[in-house]
């Protein structure tokens, strides 16, 4: 079977966890249980009749203390990006975030997700960042990992994406 | 030690395996094509949870979780070129067997030719910094959130204060624009904007009146602070009131209109209109309404105001003679307004024409059921004026019953109540007037003596018009643009020929007639100017010029000769006589009275 490495990228507690928890095992809890280093999930989506197996690192969140390991990141076919609508500092992360990715491992496919869209009425990222987003060629979804909302769709965009991906050599 | 073991083969088995248990850590040897991995002394405890029995000795890279075959796969410098490094893994989470989790760390290094791995189980010191993370981590969320409530609550705060201020501003820059006299109270009755009108109407600079309390910058007198008070207390919308007085050093007189702001229901909006002007003009008005029959300057006026000062400071009773019209109510105002009695009431009846019983209790009240219609008790007019002045007009025609009680009280003075015993302590002065000759009703026997005496302590006799001519044009004139001001007519004078009328009328109803004439003349002005065809007809009829000495003086034979001429022209009829003369009715009757004359 096919397999991809994804690597969750984003800002600390943006839910890169919560995604792949709800996405691996249909769960979610409200306790914040920061990552530290990865923890690698798997799960396999069907992309045009074909399995493909996602082998999710999930990576700690990056702050002003601790920076991503570059290392982490090799290897990937695709990567997400993990914002949190309520915190408007996760989007800085995210761009900071994006080109370490494309520098690391090239252009392979990414889709950015604006998570906690369930208290969307706290969000500090308006529809003018998010439009600006979309014309750098960000594919931008909105959706909360607290109800299960759009996580199945990313997923399945960056698989769609990475097998239809003209595969490179690595480094 | 001296020498490395260039193999890797540990001197005392038994202390490198103890080394590595104390450190927690498995090491591993990579093979030469890199394609396995050969555990090297025991591995830890842990070792089994993840990567199955300890006897095995190569590593089973399908047991391995995906973080580890993928950091085994990877090409390592350090062992490549043997730099004499150590690469680590970073953190990662494995699952043990049987459930559960646990943190390890990779490292890579090579010793002399061999190339090694080094798997570490994070410990506590390991948990140690990740809760200090996490801590971190969270802290920082809560503190993000209060920020932002914080934030939140500010955004609001200066929203709700810039909707206020523009509102505020807004409403107060109309104000202002609209030159508004506008005062802006707070829940206090403190101000807090004060319109530019309003300073220039007071006289004060903005800091002697924001944040002031309202009565030290508008000194109303007590009664009316109550008044305004109760205005500002008000629950209804707008509200006004006034003229009040300010007691200022130059006196004011406002009109004030309360507005509640509606966004504010504690605050109020004051608008001022000053009536000072209006009041000052209004009040001259009146006094000269009060005091009207007293304008001129003629020598006989002048005597009179002179003997109306006198007799006003002496507390005495008073007679005014005078004919009809010649003003008797209005000199004992005068006296009334120059007494010491001024504050308290003034009360003025006419004696003509009652009955002694009504006149009794007119004047001195009476007692329930003591006549037919008393149905309450009744003050009388004494008790009414207690402490001021009675008027006591046409007292020669004063039944002589009453004549009798009236003497009585003023000598004792007390009153008794109609129907009643007790007597009454009354303080009231009492001015009489008279246009009989109350001497000649005294030899006639219908009027007593002693009442006279009493009565005519101090005495003014006013002079009939056509004895004052001069004072006519004044008259005319005053009575002019009174009645101008009040009608709001344009009417700027006479023109000679109607004062030339004027002048040489009789005027048999004095200064009455004058007003009553001007005031005809004012409503039948087309121009600015009294033209002759303005004035009543008996006045306009008049040939202008004749010798003022065919009616003047008007008494006597002379007068009795002239009614009855007038009598016999109009063929009896008295109507027509009067008309014929010039003179009312009332006044021609009344005369017919006066000089005996009995026609057929
Ligand atoms: N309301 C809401 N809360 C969410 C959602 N997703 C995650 N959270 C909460 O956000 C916090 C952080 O979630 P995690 O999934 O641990 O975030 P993370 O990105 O993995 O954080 P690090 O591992 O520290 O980088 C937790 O308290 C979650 O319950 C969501 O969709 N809606
Ligand atoms: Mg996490």
């Amino acid at each position: 079977m096919m397999q991809k490495k994804v690597c969750m990228l984003g800002g600390f507690a943006v839910g890169k966890t919560s995604l792949v928890r709800r996405f691996v095992s249909n769960v979610f809890s409200d306790h914040y249980h920061t990552t530290i280093g990865v923890t690698v999930e798997k799960k396999s989506v069907k992309v045009d009749d074909r399995d493909v197996m996602l082998v999710l690192w999930d990576i700690y969140g990056e702050d002003e203390f601790q920076r991503v390991r570059e290392s982490y990141l090799r290897g990937s076919a695709g990567y997400i990006l993990v914002m949190d609508g309520t915190r408007k500092a996760t989007l800085d992360t995210a761009l900071a975030l994006q080109q370490t990715a494309a520098r690391t491992i090239g252009a392979v496919p990414f889709v950015s997700i604006i998570n906690k869209a369930d208290v969307r009425s706290e969000w500090e990222i308006d529809e003018r960042v998010i439009e600006q987003l979309r014309e750098r060629g960000w594919p931008v979804l909105f959706g909360s990992a607290k109800l299960g909302q759009g996580v199945e769709e990313l997923f399945a965009l960056l698989a769609t994406q990475m097998v239809s991906a003209p595969s490179f050599p690595r480094d | 030690m001296n020498s490395r073991n260039p193999e890797f083969t540990p001197v005392d088995e038994s202390l490198f395996n103890r080394v590595l248990l104390t450190l927690d850590i498995a090491v591993l040897e990579r093979s030469e094509d890199g394609s396995a991995f050969h555990l090297r002394g025991l591995p830890p405890k842990w070792w089994r949870l993840c990567f199955g029995l300890a006897e095995a000795t190569t590593l089973d890279s399908n047991r391995c979780s995906p973080f580890l075959r993928e950091y085994l796969m990877n090409p390592h410098p350090v062992w490549e070129n043997k730099t004499g490094e150590i690469e680590r893994s970073g953190p990662w989470t494995e699952s043990k067997e049987q459930g559960g989790t646990m943190t390890l760390e990779a490292t890579a290094l090579s010793v002399g030719s061999k190339n090694l791995l080094l798997i570490e189980r994070l410990g506590s010191h390991f948990e140690h910094m990740r809760d200090i993370v996490q801590r971190a981590r969270e802290r920082m969320l809560t503190e993000d959130i209060t920020t932002k409530s914080y934030r939140k609550t500010q955004t609001r705060l200066i929203g709700q204060l810039e909707v206020s201020e523009r509102t505020k501003d807004d409403a107060l820059a109309l104000l202002q624009h609209l030159g508004i006299t506008a005062l802006v109270l707070d829940e206090r009755g403190h101000v807090t904007f004060v319109s530019d009108r309003a300073l220039e109407m007071l006289g004060l600079g903005s800091n002697d009146v924001v944040g002031q309390k309202l009565e030290r910058v508008l000194p109303f007198q007590e009664q009316d602070r109550q008044l305004v008070q109760h205005l500002l207390d008000g629950s209804s919308r707008t509200g006004s009131g006034g003229p009040f007085r300010l007691d200022r050093a130059r006196p004011q007189w406002v009109e004030v209109e309360i507005h509640r702001d509606p966004l504010h229901p504690d605050r109020r909006i004051m608008v001022l209109h000053d009536r000072t002007e209006i009041h000052a003009l209004r009040q001259a008005l009146n006094e000269q309404a009060s005091f009207h029959d007293l304008v001129g300057k003629s020598p006989a006026m002048l005597r009179v105001y002179q003997l109306v000062r006198d007799v006003a400071q002496v507390d005495t009773t008073v007679l005014i003679e005078g004919e009809t019209g010649t003003g008797k109510e209005l000199i004992a105002r005068a006296i009334h307004s120059c007494s010491g009695r001024k504050h308290k009431p003034f009360i003025a009846a006419n004696c003509a024409g009652l009955t002694d019983s009504i006149l009794t209790s007119q004047l001195f009240g009476h007692k329930r059921g003591s006549f037919t219609g008393a149905v309450n008790d009744q003050q009388g007019l004494f008790e009414a004026a207690e402490g001021g002045t009675l008027f006591l007009d046409e007292i020669g025609d004063i039944p002589p019953p009453v004549q009798t009680a009236l003497l009585r009280v003023l000598q004792e003075k007390e009153i008794t109540r109609l129907g009643e015993a007790r007597p009454r302590k009354v303080d009231v002065r009492v001015v009489a007037a008279t246009h009989h000759n109350l001497s000649e009703d005294v030899v006639r026997g219908s009027f007593r003596a002693d009442l006279l005496y009493r009565i005519r302590i101090a005495r003014v006799q006013l002079p009939p018009l056509r004895e004052r001519r001069e004072d006519i044009p004044l008259l005319a004139h005053s009575f002019l643009s009174q009645l101008c001001t009040a009608t709001g007519k344009t009417v700027d004078d006479l023109s000679p020929d109607t004062l030339r009328l004027l002048m040489s009328h009789a005027w048999p109803g004095n200064v009455r007639e004058l007003k009553s004439a001007i005031e005809f003349a004012v409503i039948s002005c087309k121009g600015r100017d009294i033209l002759p065809t303005d004035l009543p007809p008996e006045i306009a009829a008049m040939p202008v010029a004749p010798s003022p000495s065919t009616w003047i003086p008007l008494s006597g034979q002379d007068e009795k000769s002239k009614l009855l001429a007038a009598l016999s022209d109009a063929k009896g009829n008295r109507t027509e006589a009067a008309k014929r003369l010039g003179v009312s009715r009332a006044t021609f009757y009344r005369r017919l009275v006066e000089l005996n004359i009995h026609p057929r």
